[in-house]
């Protein structure tokens, strides 16, 4: 029996890759056919020279965040969460902290199969959820904007990603605090220093923090929780 | 020649967005059925599924906010449906501006909507929007499978580290996000602050009065109250 529903466990995660390759191809087509059908509807070619030069540009600076990106960020989301956040996109401030707390609530652990299995369905209907959300907006972008861009609420906005993460942060702080202390010195001093984008210190400190859990692991200063 | 924005704004735009945004849609349902039928397989409660759906969809609303802000904000530039579409697959706001720009400046134009800002220069944004955005998922298409097996390796030999391993990389990710507002101090220091509280406070009261069901939307609840108070904030300071 329990060598029978380890088949069947290692066959889920076969038939995930299998659905997350493939629709992940579609969608890295599609990506491409939109400007290819907009250029070739109405017949706007930019010369090929400008659009090598665009294009190299955005790729050098994109390869390597998006391998710190996946790096970083797949291991917790599992597989079917994975897939479904590279499609969607905004990890940071929607995708992980929905992923990382409603595994927390579900008290299952990242990186097992349950989960993998939280992890994507919260992913899923939170992809859904923004996609509607946005699709309300572009509908009703008229009444919208006079009240999305009032300067009344504008701070509110302006500080979402204070809000969040305090809250995300003294959740994970309070629990496992040892684990902060170093990543979190190392963001404070760099930041002291030089204004760096967030997706260039994340994989930095993701570094950082695990050389430092690491040395404390061996030291036995942090366990599991 | 037809103003571009006519074309940024076209109808064909908006049905290729649909069909577009149709599959981000029918990829998540494929995924979330699959997930949820291996869930009730191996013995997951149903409520426990129900109470992600739950908790994910409370979550997901004021963070889609500012998407939206941002599509307004491109939307005299680029037209509505094309940043619909970016935005929708992998974009973010702050990728789109960045690499709407890239694309306007190799084709020797000061910026997004600057002086020469053509139909050709919006067909360049177009295309360098495009193509930088594919990286991310290309990886995992071609990689993801042989990490996702690695990590399965790591922790039949070591499961307490490889638990802590993923523990650390998550908490570089929020020491960026709550170091950046220590070191700017002001509003976003006492909106992180409040956010924290906030947390704490509902974090005690669910353990001590074991209001369960508080767990789903705490995340949440703590957001939008330290959102409220940073427009406070920002008229007192």
């Amino acid at each position: 029996m329990a060598i029978k529903s380890k088949i069947a466990g290692s066959q889920y995660e076969d038939k995930i890759h299998k659905i997350g390759r493939t629709t992940g191809i579609i969608a890295l087509i599609l990506i491409f056919v939109v400007p290819a059908l907009i250029s070739i509807r109405y017949s706007i070619f930019p010369p090929i020279s400008n659009l090598m030069i665009g294009m190299l540009t955005i790729s050098m600076i994109q390869i390597p965040i998006c391998i710190a990106e996946v790096l970083t960020y797949t291991p917790m989301l599992g597989s079917g969460g994975s897939y479904l956040a590279f499609v969607s996109g905004n990890l940071t401030n929607l995708k992980i902290p929905c992923a990382a707390m409603c595994m927390e609530s579900a008290e299952v652990k990242p990186s097992s199969k349950e989960g993998d299995i939280i992890s994507t369905i919260s992913i899923a209907v939170s992809t859904l959820v923004t996609g509607t959300i946005i699709i309300i907006g572009v509908i009703a972008i008229v009444p919208l904007t006079p009240i999305l861009s009032s300067p009344v609420i504008a701070p509110a906005f302006e500080n979402i990603l204070p809000a969040l993460f305090g809250g995300l942060g003294a959740y994970w702080i309070l629990k496992q605090w040892k684990l902060a202390v170093v990543p979190l010195s190392v963001t404070v001093i760099i930041s002291m220093f030089v204004a760096v984008q967030p997706a260039v210190l994340i994989p930095i400190c993701g570094a950082v923090s695990i050389g430092a859990a690491r040395w404390m692991y061996k030291k036995g200063w942090v366990k599991e929780v | 020649m037809e103003s571009y924005l006519n074309i940024a704004n076209s109808s064909f735009i908006f049905k290729i967005g649909a069909v577009v945004v149709a599959f981000v849609f029918i990829q998540a349902i494929i995924l979330l059925r699959a997930a949820w039928k291996e869930g009730l397989r191996i013995g997951i409660d149903k409520k426990v599924l129900w109470d992600t759906v739950k908790s994910s969809a409370v979550f997901s609303v004021v963070p889609s906010l500012p998407i939206l802000i941002s599509l307004i904000a491109m939307a005299p530039v680029l037209g509505v449906p094309f940043p619909w579409i970016r935005l929708s697959i992998i974009g973010s706001a702050p990728y789109e501006l960045m690499s709407a720009n890239i694309g306007a400046q190799s084709m020797g134009v000061s910026g997004l909507g600057g002086a020469g800002y053509t139909a050709e220069v919006f067909a360049n944004s177009m295309w360098v929007m495009s193509v930088g955005i594919i990286w991310g998922l290309l990886i995992c298409v071609l990689f993801l499978k042989k990490i996702q097996n690695k990590m399965g390796t790591l922790k039949q030999k070591d499961s307490a580290w490889t638990a802590i391993l993923i523990s650390a990389l998550y908490f570089g990710m929020l020491s960026v996000f709550i170091g950046q507002p220590v070191v700017e101090g002001g509003v976003p220091l006492a909106t992180t602050i409040t956010g924290g509280a906030i947390m704490i406070g509902l974090t005690y009261l669910i353990k001590k009065y074991e209001i369960k069901w508080l767990n789903n939307f705490a995340l949440a609840i703590s957001m939008i109250g330290a959102m409220g108070l940073s427009i406070f904030y920002t008229n007192i300071m």
